[in-house]
Protein backbone atom coordinates (compact mmCIF):
# COMPACT_ATOMS: atom_id res chain seq x y z
CA UNK A 1 0.00 0.00 0.00
CA UNK A 2 2.81 2.30 0.99
CA UNK A 3 4.74 1.40 -2.19
CA UNK A 4 1.64 2.10 -4.23
CA UNK A 5 1.24 5.53 -2.66
CA UNK A 6 4.90 6.30 -3.41
CA UNK A 7 4.41 5.20 -7.02
CA UNK A 8 1.35 7.37 -7.36
CA UNK A 9 3.19 10.33 -5.83
CA UNK A 10 6.06 9.77 -8.25
CA UNK A 11 3.71 9.67 -11.20
CA UNK A 12 2.04 12.88 -10.09
CA UNK A 13 5.39 14.50 -9.67
CA UNK A 14 6.33 13.51 -13.20
CA UNK A 15 3.15 15.04 -14.50
CA UNK A 16 1.47 11.69 -15.20
CA UNK A 17 -2.34 11.66 -14.96
CA UNK A 18 -3.90 10.42 -11.72
CA UNK A 19 -5.54 7.00 -11.91
CA UNK A 20 -9.36 7.01 -11.88
CA UNK A 21 -11.10 6.44 -8.54
CA UNK A 22 -12.30 3.01 -9.76
CA UNK A 23 -8.69 1.89 -10.28
CA UNK A 24 -7.57 3.21 -6.91
CA UNK A 25 -10.48 1.41 -5.24
CA UNK A 26 -9.76 -1.78 -7.16
CA UNK A 27 -6.10 -1.76 -6.13
CA UNK A 28 -7.03 -1.28 -2.45
CA UNK A 29 -9.75 -3.90 -2.60
CA UNK A 30 -7.39 -6.42 -4.17
CA UNK A 31 -4.72 -5.87 -1.54
CA UNK A 32 -7.29 -6.30 1.19
CA UNK A 33 -8.80 -9.37 -0.44
CA UNK A 34 -5.44 -11.13 -0.49
CA UNK A 35 -5.43 -11.30 3.29
CA UNK A 36 -9.11 -12.21 3.62
CA UNK A 37 -11.18 -15.38 3.25
CA UNK A 38 -11.14 -15.15 -0.57
CA UNK A 39 -7.45 -16.09 -0.61
CA UNK A 40 -8.13 -19.15 1.53
CA UNK A 41 -11.46 -20.34 0.19
CA UNK A 42 -11.74 -19.13 -3.44
CA UNK A 43 -8.17 -18.52 -4.68
CA UNK A 44 -9.19 -19.19 -8.31
CA UNK A 45 -11.85 -16.45 -8.19
CA UNK A 46 -9.36 -14.06 -6.65
CA UNK A 47 -6.86 -14.94 -9.36
CA UNK A 48 -9.43 -14.11 -12.05
CA UNK A 49 -10.10 -10.80 -10.27
CA UNK A 50 -6.36 -10.14 -10.23
CA UNK A 51 -6.21 -10.70 -13.97
CA UNK A 52 -9.03 -8.16 -14.42
CA UNK A 53 -7.03 -5.69 -12.36
CA UNK A 54 -4.03 -6.29 -14.63
CA UNK A 55 -6.21 -5.57 -17.65
CA UNK A 56 -7.37 -2.34 -16.00
CA UNK A 57 -3.79 -1.37 -15.18
CA UNK A 58 -2.78 -1.97 -18.81
CA UNK A 59 -5.73 0.04 -20.10
CA UNK A 60 -4.70 2.89 -17.81
CA UNK A 61 -1.10 2.63 -18.97
CA UNK A 62 -2.16 2.57 -22.62
CA UNK A 63 -4.54 5.49 -22.39
CA UNK A 64 -4.96 6.95 -18.93
CA UNK A 65 -7.80 9.25 -19.91
CA UNK A 66 -9.87 6.76 -21.88
CA UNK A 67 -13.34 5.62 -20.81
CA UNK A 68 -12.18 2.03 -21.41
CA UNK A 69 -9.58 2.45 -18.65
CA UNK A 70 -12.34 3.58 -16.26
CA UNK A 71 -14.65 0.76 -17.37
CA UNK A 72 -11.95 -1.87 -16.99
CA UNK A 73 -11.13 -0.54 -13.50
CA UNK A 74 -14.85 -0.61 -12.63
CA UNK A 75 -15.13 -4.19 -13.84
CA UNK A 76 -11.95 -5.21 -11.97
CA UNK A 77 -13.30 -3.68 -8.77
CA UNK A 78 -16.56 -5.60 -9.15
CA UNK A 79 -14.74 -8.87 -9.79
CA UNK A 80 -12.57 -8.34 -6.73
CA UNK A 81 -15.66 -7.55 -4.66
CA UNK A 82 -17.29 -10.64 -6.08
CA UNK A 83 -14.28 -12.77 -5.08
CA UNK A 84 -14.45 -11.27 -1.58
CA UNK A 85 -18.18 -12.04 -1.33
CA UNK A 86 -17.66 -15.58 -2.58
CA UNK A 87 -14.83 -15.99 -0.06
CA UNK A 88 -17.13 -14.84 2.72
CA UNK A 89 -19.85 -17.19 1.49
CA UNK A 90 -17.40 -20.11 1.47
CA UNK A 91 -16.14 -19.14 4.92
CA UNK A 92 -19.74 -19.06 6.21
CA UNK A 93 -20.47 -22.42 4.57
CA UNK A 94 -17.38 -23.81 6.28
CA UNK A 95 -18.55 -22.41 9.61
CA UNK A 96 -21.97 -23.94 9.04
CA UNK A 97 -20.43 -27.32 8.25
CA UNK A 98 -18.40 -27.17 11.46
CA UNK A 99 -21.44 -26.07 13.45
CA UNK A 100 -23.56 -28.87 11.97
CA UNK A 101 -20.83 -31.36 12.84
CA UNK A 102 -20.66 -30.02 16.37
CA UNK A 103 -24.45 -30.10 16.65
CA UNK A 104 -24.40 -33.73 15.56
CA UNK A 105 -21.68 -34.54 18.08
CA UNK A 106 -23.57 -32.72 20.85
CA UNK A 107 -26.79 -34.51 19.94
CA UNK A 108 -25.01 -37.86 19.98
CA UNK A 109 -23.53 -37.04 23.38
CA UNK A 110 -26.94 -35.98 24.68
CA UNK A 111 -28.48 -39.15 23.30
CA UNK A 112 -25.76 -41.24 24.86
CA UNK A 113 -26.25 -39.48 28.18
CA UNK A 114 -30.02 -40.01 27.98
CA UNK A 115 -29.45 -43.68 27.15
CA UNK A 116 -27.17 -44.05 30.15
CA UNK A 117 -29.76 -42.40 32.38
CA UNK A 118 -32.44 -44.64 30.91
CA UNK A 119 -30.34 -47.75 31.49
CA UNK A 120 -29.66 -46.64 35.07
CA UNK A 121 -33.37 -46.02 35.62
CA UNK A 122 -34.21 -49.37 34.10
CA UNK A 123 -31.66 -51.00 36.40
CA UNK A 124 -33.14 -49.27 39.41
CA UNK A 125 -36.64 -50.25 38.33
CA UNK A 126 -35.56 -53.86 37.87
CA UNK A 127 -34.03 -53.85 41.37
CA UNK A 128 -37.15 -52.22 42.75
CA UNK A 129 -39.32 -54.79 41.02
CA UNK A 130 -37.12 -57.59 42.32
CA UNK A 131 -37.30 -56.13 45.81
CA UNK A 132 -41.10 -55.79 45.63
CA UNK A 133 -41.37 -59.35 44.31
CA UNK A 134 -39.12 -60.64 47.07
CA UNK A 135 -41.13 -58.76 49.70
CA UNK A 136 -44.33 -60.13 48.19
CA UNK A 137 -42.96 -63.66 48.29
CA UNK A 138 -41.79 -63.18 51.86
CA UNK A 139 -45.17 -61.80 52.84
CA UNK A 140 -46.89 -64.70 51.15
CA UNK A 141 -44.53 -67.14 52.85
CA UNK A 142 -45.11 -65.47 56.21
CA UNK A 143 -48.83 -65.55 55.64
CA UNK A 144 -48.71 -69.22 54.70
CA UNK A 145 -46.51 -69.98 57.70
CA UNK A 146 -48.87 -68.09 59.96
CA UNK A 147 -51.87 -69.91 58.58
CA UNK A 148 -50.07 -73.22 58.99
CA UNK A 149 -49.05 -72.32 62.55
CA UNK A 150 -52.59 -71.24 63.36
CA UNK A 151 -53.99 -74.42 61.89
CA UNK A 152 -51.47 -76.47 63.81
CA UNK A 153 -52.38 -74.62 67.01
CA UNK A 154 -56.07 -75.05 66.36
CA UNK A 155 -55.58 -78.73 65.59
CA UNK A 156 -53.62 -79.12 68.83
CA UNK A 157 -56.33 -77.35 70.81
CA UNK A 158 -59.02 -79.41 69.07
CA UNK A 159 -57.15 -82.57 69.95
CA UNK A 160 -56.81 -81.35 73.52
CA UNK A 161 -60.51 -80.58 73.67
CA UNK A 162 -61.29 -84.25 73.07
CA UNK A 163 -59.77 -85.24 76.41
CA UNK A 164 -59.82 -82.05 78.47
CA UNK A 165 -62.20 -79.19 79.14
CA UNK A 166 -61.28 -76.40 76.80
CA UNK A 167 -63.41 -73.30 76.44
CA UNK A 168 -63.17 -69.80 75.12
CA UNK A 169 -63.65 -66.92 77.50
CA UNK A 170 -62.96 -63.19 77.38
CA UNK A 171 -59.67 -63.75 79.21
CA UNK A 172 -58.62 -66.32 76.54
CA UNK A 173 -58.78 -70.02 75.91
CA UNK A 174 -59.09 -71.81 79.22
CA UNK A 175 -57.85 -75.38 79.64
CA UNK A 176 -59.10 -76.95 82.85
CA UNK A 177 -57.37 -79.89 84.52
CA UNK A 178 -59.01 -81.68 87.37
CA UNK A 179 -57.12 -81.36 90.66
CA UNK A 180 -58.08 -84.89 91.56
CA UNK A 181 -56.30 -86.25 88.50
CA UNK A 182 -53.18 -84.14 88.92
CA UNK A 183 -52.50 -84.31 92.63
CA UNK A 184 -53.06 -86.44 95.69
CA UNK A 185 -55.13 -84.78 98.41
CA UNK A 186 -53.23 -81.96 100.14
CA UNK A 187 -50.16 -82.53 97.87
CA UNK A 188 -48.54 -80.56 95.11
CA UNK A 189 -46.63 -83.37 93.42
CA UNK A 190 -47.91 -84.31 90.02
CA UNK A 191 -49.22 -87.82 89.90
CA UNK A 192 -47.70 -90.13 87.30
CA UNK A 193 -51.14 -90.75 85.86
CA UNK A 194 -51.48 -87.06 85.05
CA UNK A 195 -48.38 -86.88 82.91
CA UNK A 196 -50.11 -88.01 79.74
CA UNK A 197 -52.59 -85.15 79.99
CA UNK A 198 -49.91 -82.63 80.84
CA UNK A 199 -47.76 -83.83 77.96
CA UNK A 200 -50.68 -83.18 75.62
CA UNK A 201 -51.10 -79.72 77.14
CA UNK A 202 -47.39 -78.97 76.71
CA UNK A 203 -47.51 -79.97 73.03
CA UNK A 204 -50.58 -77.81 72.47
CA UNK A 205 -49.02 -74.78 74.19
CA UNK A 206 -45.84 -75.13 72.19
CA UNK A 207 -47.87 -74.58 69.02
CA UNK A 208 -48.91 -71.20 70.42
CA UNK A 209 -45.51 -69.91 71.32
CA UNK A 210 -46.51 -66.31 70.54
CA UNK A 211 -49.00 -66.22 73.37
CA UNK A 212 -48.61 -65.88 77.10
CA UNK A 213 -49.96 -68.53 79.46
CA UNK A 214 -51.15 -68.23 83.02
CA UNK A 215 -51.41 -71.28 85.23
CA UNK A 216 -53.82 -70.78 88.15
CA UNK A 217 -54.32 -73.24 90.98
CA UNK A 218 -57.72 -73.49 92.70
CA UNK A 219 -58.95 -75.45 95.75
CA UNK A 220 -62.30 -76.16 97.36
CA UNK A 221 -63.17 -74.38 100.57
CA UNK A 222 -62.08 -77.17 102.86
CA UNK A 223 -59.38 -75.94 105.24
CA UNK A 224 -58.13 -72.46 105.93
CA UNK A 225 -57.47 -69.84 103.26
CA UNK A 226 -53.81 -69.81 104.19
CA UNK A 227 -53.50 -73.51 103.53
CA UNK A 228 -55.58 -73.35 100.38
CA UNK A 229 -53.74 -70.31 99.04
CA UNK A 230 -50.38 -71.97 99.62
CA UNK A 231 -51.53 -75.30 98.20
CA UNK A 232 -53.02 -73.73 95.10
CA UNK A 233 -49.84 -71.72 94.51
CA UNK A 234 -47.61 -74.76 94.85
CA UNK A 235 -49.83 -76.78 92.53
CA UNK A 236 -49.84 -73.99 89.96
CA UNK A 237 -46.05 -73.80 90.15
CA UNK A 238 -45.75 -77.57 89.85
CA UNK A 239 -47.77 -77.55 86.66
CA UNK A 240 -45.85 -74.57 85.34
CA UNK A 241 -42.53 -76.27 86.03
CA UNK A 242 -43.69 -79.47 84.40
CA UNK A 243 -44.73 -77.61 81.29
CA UNK A 244 -41.44 -75.72 81.14
CA UNK A 245 -39.50 -78.94 81.47
CA UNK A 246 -41.55 -80.26 78.56
CA UNK A 247 -40.70 -77.44 76.19
CA UNK A 248 -42.92 -74.47 77.01
CA UNK A 249 -40.90 -71.26 77.21
CA UNK A 250 -40.33 -70.17 80.85
CA UNK A 251 -40.69 -66.55 79.77
CA UNK A 252 -44.15 -67.24 78.37
CA UNK A 253 -45.72 -68.83 81.39
CA UNK A 254 -46.55 -67.60 84.88
CA UNK A 255 -48.26 -69.30 87.82
CA UNK A 256 -50.46 -68.10 90.63
CA UNK A 257 -52.56 -69.65 93.36
CA UNK A 258 -56.12 -68.47 93.78
CA UNK A 259 -56.97 -70.65 96.80
CA UNK A 260 -60.70 -71.17 97.11
CA UNK A 261 -61.61 -67.66 96.06
CA UNK A 262 -62.85 -68.44 92.53
CA UNK A 263 -65.13 -71.48 92.83
CA UNK A 264 -66.87 -72.68 89.69
CA UNK A 265 -69.29 -74.99 91.54
CA UNK A 266 -71.09 -75.42 94.82
CA UNK A 267 -68.70 -76.30 97.64
CA UNK A 268 -71.56 -77.89 99.62
CA UNK A 269 -71.52 -80.97 97.45
CA UNK A 270 -68.73 -83.45 96.91
CA UNK A 271 -69.16 -83.10 93.17
CA UNK A 272 -68.99 -79.32 93.37
CA UNK A 273 -65.88 -79.40 95.50
CA UNK A 274 -64.26 -81.82 93.06
CA UNK A 275 -64.95 -79.36 90.26
CA UNK A 276 -63.52 -76.50 92.27
CA UNK A 277 -60.27 -78.40 92.85
CA UNK A 278 -58.65 -77.67 89.57
CA UNK A 279 -55.79 -76.11 87.66
CA UNK A 280 -56.58 -73.75 84.81
CA UNK A 281 -54.23 -72.78 82.05
CA UNK A 282 -55.30 -69.59 80.32
CA UNK A 283 -53.97 -68.84 76.87
CA UNK A 284 -53.85 -65.04 76.56
CA UNK A 285 -55.77 -63.99 73.42
CA UNK A 286 -53.21 -61.25 72.65
CA UNK A 287 -49.83 -62.15 71.31
CA UNK A 288 -46.77 -61.39 73.36
CA UNK B 1 -9.61 -3.91 -58.05
CA UNK B 2 -6.76 -5.02 -55.93
CA UNK B 3 -7.10 -7.70 -53.25
CA UNK B 4 -6.39 -5.14 -50.51
CA UNK B 5 -9.26 -2.94 -51.63
CA UNK B 6 -11.64 -5.87 -51.68
CA UNK B 7 -10.62 -6.73 -48.10
CA UNK B 8 -11.21 -3.12 -47.01
CA UNK B 9 -14.75 -3.01 -48.36
CA UNK B 10 -15.60 -6.44 -47.01
CA UNK B 11 -14.41 -5.56 -43.53
CA UNK B 12 -16.22 -2.22 -43.57
CA UNK B 13 -19.43 -3.99 -44.55
CA UNK B 14 -19.04 -6.52 -41.77
CA UNK B 15 -18.47 -3.91 -39.05
CA UNK B 16 -21.28 -1.57 -40.05
CA UNK B 17 -19.37 0.84 -42.08
CA UNK B 18 -16.36 1.36 -39.75
CA UNK B 19 -17.99 0.59 -36.22
CA UNK B 20 -17.67 -2.47 -33.89
CA UNK B 21 -20.13 -5.33 -34.40
CA UNK B 22 -23.25 -5.55 -32.25
CA UNK B 23 -22.15 -7.28 -28.99
CA UNK B 24 -24.55 -10.22 -29.27
CA UNK B 25 -22.53 -12.56 -27.05
CA UNK B 26 -22.19 -9.97 -24.31
CA UNK B 27 -25.90 -9.11 -24.52
CA UNK B 28 -26.67 -12.75 -23.98
CA UNK B 29 -24.20 -13.37 -21.15
CA UNK B 30 -25.30 -10.18 -19.38
CA UNK B 31 -28.92 -11.17 -19.64
CA UNK B 32 -28.03 -14.55 -18.13
CA UNK B 33 -26.09 -12.91 -15.32
CA UNK B 34 -28.99 -10.59 -14.42
CA UNK B 35 -31.47 -13.48 -14.52
CA UNK B 36 -29.12 -15.59 -12.38
CA UNK B 37 -28.81 -12.82 -9.80
CA UNK B 38 -32.59 -12.47 -9.56
CA UNK B 39 -33.03 -16.24 -9.22
CA UNK B 40 -30.26 -16.30 -6.63
CA UNK B 41 -32.27 -13.98 -4.37
CA UNK B 42 -30.44 -10.70 -5.05
CA UNK B 43 -33.77 -8.87 -4.89
CA UNK B 44 -34.08 -9.82 -1.23
CA UNK B 45 -30.65 -8.70 -0.03
CA UNK B 46 -30.24 -4.88 0.15
CA UNK B 47 -26.58 -4.65 -0.95
CA UNK B 48 -27.18 -7.20 -3.70
CA UNK B 49 -30.32 -5.39 -4.79
CA UNK B 50 -28.27 -2.20 -5.29
CA UNK B 51 -25.83 -4.00 -7.56
CA UNK B 52 -28.69 -5.59 -9.45
CA UNK B 53 -30.26 -2.19 -10.00
CA UNK B 54 -26.96 -0.88 -11.33
CA UNK B 55 -26.68 -3.87 -13.64
CA UNK B 56 -30.17 -3.31 -15.01
CA UNK B 57 -29.58 0.42 -15.53
CA UNK B 58 -26.29 -0.17 -17.30
CA UNK B 59 -27.85 -2.81 -19.53
CA UNK B 60 -30.48 -0.25 -20.53
CA UNK B 61 -27.73 2.27 -21.30
CA UNK B 62 -26.01 -0.38 -23.41
CA UNK B 63 -29.21 -1.00 -25.35
CA UNK B 64 -29.50 2.74 -25.96
CA UNK B 65 -25.88 2.86 -27.16
CA UNK B 66 -26.57 -0.03 -29.56
CA UNK B 67 -29.54 1.93 -30.90
CA UNK B 68 -27.27 4.90 -31.48
CA UNK B 69 -24.69 2.67 -33.19
CA UNK B 70 -21.94 2.87 -30.55
CA UNK B 71 -21.38 -0.85 -30.21
CA UNK B 72 -17.98 -0.57 -28.58
CA UNK B 73 -19.27 1.56 -25.71
CA UNK B 74 -22.30 -0.70 -25.55
CA UNK B 75 -20.09 -3.74 -25.10
CA UNK B 76 -18.15 -2.06 -22.29
CA UNK B 77 -21.41 -1.02 -20.62
CA UNK B 78 -22.68 -4.59 -20.90
CA UNK B 79 -19.43 -5.85 -19.35
CA UNK B 80 -19.99 -3.47 -16.43
CA UNK B 81 -23.60 -4.63 -16.15
CA UNK B 82 -22.53 -8.27 -16.15
CA UNK B 83 -19.88 -7.62 -13.48
CA UNK B 84 -22.52 -5.90 -11.34
CA UNK B 85 -24.98 -8.76 -11.79
CA UNK B 86 -22.36 -11.36 -10.90
CA UNK B 87 -21.43 -9.34 -7.83
CA UNK B 88 -25.13 -9.12 -6.87
CA UNK B 89 -25.42 -12.92 -7.05
CA UNK B 90 -22.24 -13.39 -4.97
CA UNK B 91 -23.52 -10.94 -2.33
CA UNK B 92 -26.85 -12.76 -2.17
CA UNK B 93 -25.06 -16.09 -1.77
CA UNK B 94 -22.82 -14.67 0.96
CA UNK B 95 -25.80 -13.23 2.85
CA UNK B 96 -27.66 -16.54 2.67
CA UNK B 97 -24.58 -18.53 3.72
CA UNK B 98 -23.93 -16.20 6.65
CA UNK B 99 -27.56 -16.49 7.80
CA UNK B 100 -27.38 -20.30 7.53
CA UNK B 101 -24.12 -20.36 9.50
CA UNK B 102 -25.59 -18.12 12.18
CA UNK B 103 -28.63 -20.36 12.50
CA UNK B 104 -26.40 -23.43 12.77
CA UNK B 105 -24.22 -21.78 15.42
CA UNK B 106 -27.30 -20.66 17.37
CA UNK B 107 -28.60 -24.20 17.19
CA UNK B 108 -25.33 -25.56 18.61
CA UNK B 109 -25.45 -23.05 21.45
CA UNK B 110 -29.03 -23.99 22.19
CA UNK B 111 -28.13 -27.69 22.21
CA UNK B 112 -25.19 -27.09 24.52
CA UNK B 113 -27.38 -25.16 26.93
CA UNK B 114 -29.84 -28.05 26.90
CA UNK B 115 -27.04 -30.55 27.45
CA UNK B 116 -25.77 -28.56 30.43
CA UNK B 117 -29.19 -28.54 32.08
Amino acid sequence: MKAMMISIAALVACGSPLPPKELVDAREAYLKAQSGPAQKFVPAELHVAGESLAVAEKAFTDDAKSQDAIDDAYIALRKIQRAVALGEAAEAEDAKTRADREAGRTQREMLSSEEQKLRATQGELAKERESVEKAREETAAEHAARLAAEKKAQDAMDALAKTLAVRKEDRGTVITLSGGVLFATGKADILPGAQTQLNQVAEALKTQAEHHFTVTGHTDNQGTDAINDDLSTRRANAVRDYLVVHGVSADAITAQGMGSHQPVADNHTAEGRAMNRRVEIVVDPDKR
Amino acid sequence: MSKTLIWFFATALAFGCGGAPKPEARLSSDEGAIRGAKEGGADNVPEAQLELTLATEQRQKALDLIQSGDNHRAEMMLARSEADAELALALARAAAAKADAQRAEDSVESLKRKADQ
